[in-house]
């Protein structure tokens, strides 16, 4: 009775121990692959080094955000924490290959999009910079889409409010309009002087004025031309000036002449003097003579008295 | 045993409270339908309370066994290495095609609309999320539940009611071990594989989908995929799919074999009842996921 209430077995297919762990290979290499596959895409077989950015906010800095260099992500946001100072401290883990993209002189920003979240990118300016240093902090700056919209709204609203106060009926510019409208309509009847002039009097005694200033030009010119001829004509000014400036050079030669001679006259008496001084040595040889003289003198004297027969022989008798 | 004694305890109770019920019935009527009223509610949350906690026992005891070397001798281990290939290998293909199709479809108009809001770059991201994380595990749990696990419980029942249980008794063989666990396990099994075939097919897919048929676009993709799967949603990720499991494999024959033997009359509403507890087992882990991942 209770056989026949039992469900008969279903076919069990041969080798059925082994079909199932097949499939329970299956799975485990599926699950094991799966999560090898999520630990490489979140990176944890790569070799990284730490980058510290330090931001004043940290809205809109998550863990896991990418940090992009030229629209490609080069790092991963591993820790963000209140830094000493109170501002934020943001860690980033930068795999080694792409560790060299980054100098001494990048700058890195974030910037909140309108759309989507925020982006936290590197720029390097100049690639030949040296490198960073492992743990290395950088300060970022925060740029930020939506900040700018109230400040923007506000700009936009005192614009529009001043185009309004322009464009208004009492406003300069068409008080300024009118009147130009007014001025051009002068222009047409009464010409440039009468606007200028406020009335057509005026301009005619402008033109009478002028009439009478090309006269007085015109005798000016003459007046003119008469002092040259009085001056500069044939019996002018000018010609016995010249005449009396040739005498005076005249007269300048003969002075020259003079002051020629005394030249001469002083060149003699200098003469006279040098000859004088001659004499004078002269005068000193001849003493110096007759020194000599004297002294030849007193010499023949004294041998005349060795000679005289009172003297004394000196002389060496030999054996 | 615990659930033994509950469920005498539970059925005296509801007996004093019956009785009682009469005795007011002649003395004071106009309070007669607000007590049956309350006494209704307090029967039903009783029994509420009480099936729950038999599933959560019949899941330890489970565990145990599952857990113990001595399940797995050789009868146990060819009931298990049938049972896990039956409720896997027929449903496997069929789920894997519908899942594709599925997950083709939703990539496409995910793309397309992302595309024309100019919001392409968070196309794959919201792809990963919406399929893998979310639609798949769930898909394959209720297949699962359908085609597996709800006709394992009418098989278990079938078994019970044929007496084999008693057979398997007899020849000192324990029919949990030999007959609930493998069946247990086996849609565990089946709703693992599941979910696992379908999301790597479905990171395919999306693949090809977004960059055709190209390599060039692996490192790029794998980011994205990185970017999805952090630490927290990886953890609240696999705690679903392994909850989602067990649910759909504990609940519709624990129901099934504690409702036959509380009330062997009512036998035929316990497949219902087990769906019931099901959908709203599934529900719950699947709020508690989403609360999880996105709050």
């Amino acid at each position: 009775m209770q056989n026949d209430l039992t469900p008969l077995p279903p076919q069990v297919p041969k080798n059925v121990e082994f079909r199932a762990a097949v499939l329970l290979i299956l799975l485990a290499l599926l699950v094991g692959g799966a999560a090898l596959y999520v630990m490489y895409a979140r990176g944890i077989f790569e070799d990284t080094n730490e980058l510290f950015l330090l931001a004043e906010d940290s809205e809109g800095v998550s863990i896991g955000m990418d940090l992009t260099f030229s629209g490609f992500p080069i790092g991963r946001v591993q820790r963000v924490e209140l830094a000493q100072g109170g501002g934020v401290r943001i860690q980033v883990d930068v795999p080694q290959k792409d560790w060299p993209l980054l100098r001494a002189s990048s700058v890195f920003t974030l910037r909140r999009g309108l759309v989507g979240g925020s982006n936290l990118r590197a720029f390097t300016g100049v690639p030949d910079d040296p490198p960073l240093a492992d743990g290395v902090e950088f300060k970022v700056l925060i740029g930020d889409a939506t900040a700018e919209i109230p400040r923007l709204v506000a700009d936009a609203r005192e614009l529009m409010k001043n185009l309004t106060a322009l464009t208004a009926a009492d406003s300069p510019i068409a008080a300024s309009l009118a009147n130009l409208q007014s001025v051009t309509e002068q222009l047409k009847t009464r010409g440039a002087l009468g606007v200028l002039l406020g009335d057509e009097a005026n301009a005619k005694k402008l033109i009478s004025a002028l009439d009478r200033t090309n006269a007085l030009l015109a005798k000016v010119d003459s007046i003119a031309a008469k002092a040259d001829a009085q001056v500069f004509g044939s019996k002018g000014v000018m010609p016995e000036a010249r005449e009396a400036v040739a005498q005076i050079n005249g007269a300048l030669n003969e002075a020259r002449a003079s002051l020629k001679k005394v030249d001469l006259i002083l060149t003699d008496a200098q003469a006279i003097a040098s000859n004088a001084k001659v004499a004078t040595n002269d005068l000193d040889q001849l003493r110096a003579e007759v020194d000599t003289s004297l002294r030849k003198v007193e010499g023949m004297i004294d041998q005349l008295n060795r000679r005289w027969p009172f003297s004394r022989q000196p002389e060496i008798k030999l054996p | 045993m615990v659930h033994f004694a509950l469920s005498t305890g539970v059925r005296v109770g509801l007996h004093a409270h019956h009785d009682g019920r009469h005795t007011y019935h002649y003395c004071m009527a106009s309070t007669l339908s607000s007590s049956n009223g309350l006494l209704s509610l307090g029967r039903g949350a009783l029994q509420w309370f009480v099936g729950w906690w038999q599933i959560a026992h019949l899941g330890a005891v489970i565990l145990v066994l599952a857990l113990s070397p001595s399940s797995y001798d050789r009868d146990t281990r060819l009931v298990l290495a049938r049972e896990a290939y039956q409720a896997t290998a027929p449903i496997l293909p069929w789920f894997t095609v519908l899942s594709s199709l599925i997950s083709l479809v939703i990539v496409r108009i995910v793309v397309v609309t992302a595309l024309s809001y100019g919001l392409s770059r968070y196309a794959l991201d919201m792809v990963v999320r919406v399929l893998v994380l979310e639609l798949i595990p769930l898909t394959a749990a209720l297949f699962v539940a359908l085609r597996c696990a709800i006709p394992n419980a009418a098989e278990i029942a079938a078994l019970r009611d044929g007496g084999a249980f008693e057979a398997l008794k007899q020849q000192g063989v324990n029919p949990l071990q030999r007959e609930v666990l493998p069946r247990m396990v086996a849609g565990m099994f089946s709703t693992l594989m599941l979910a696992a075939v379908s999301c790597v097919v479905a990171l395919l897919l999306a693949y090809v989908t977004v960059h055709g048929f190209t390599g060039a676009a692996f490192g790029s993709y794998t980011r994205s995929v990185g970017h999805v799967f952090s630490p927290a949603v990886v953890v609240i990720f696999t705690l679903k799919t392994f909850f989602l499991s067990l649910a759909v494999a504990l609940i519709p024959i624990a129901t099934v074999v504690y409702e036959a033997r509380l009330d062997r009359r009512r036998r035929t509403s316990a497949e219902l009842h087990g769906l019931v507890r099901l959908f709203s087992a599934v529900l719950l882990i699947e709020v508690a996921s989403l609360i999880g991942n996105y709050y």
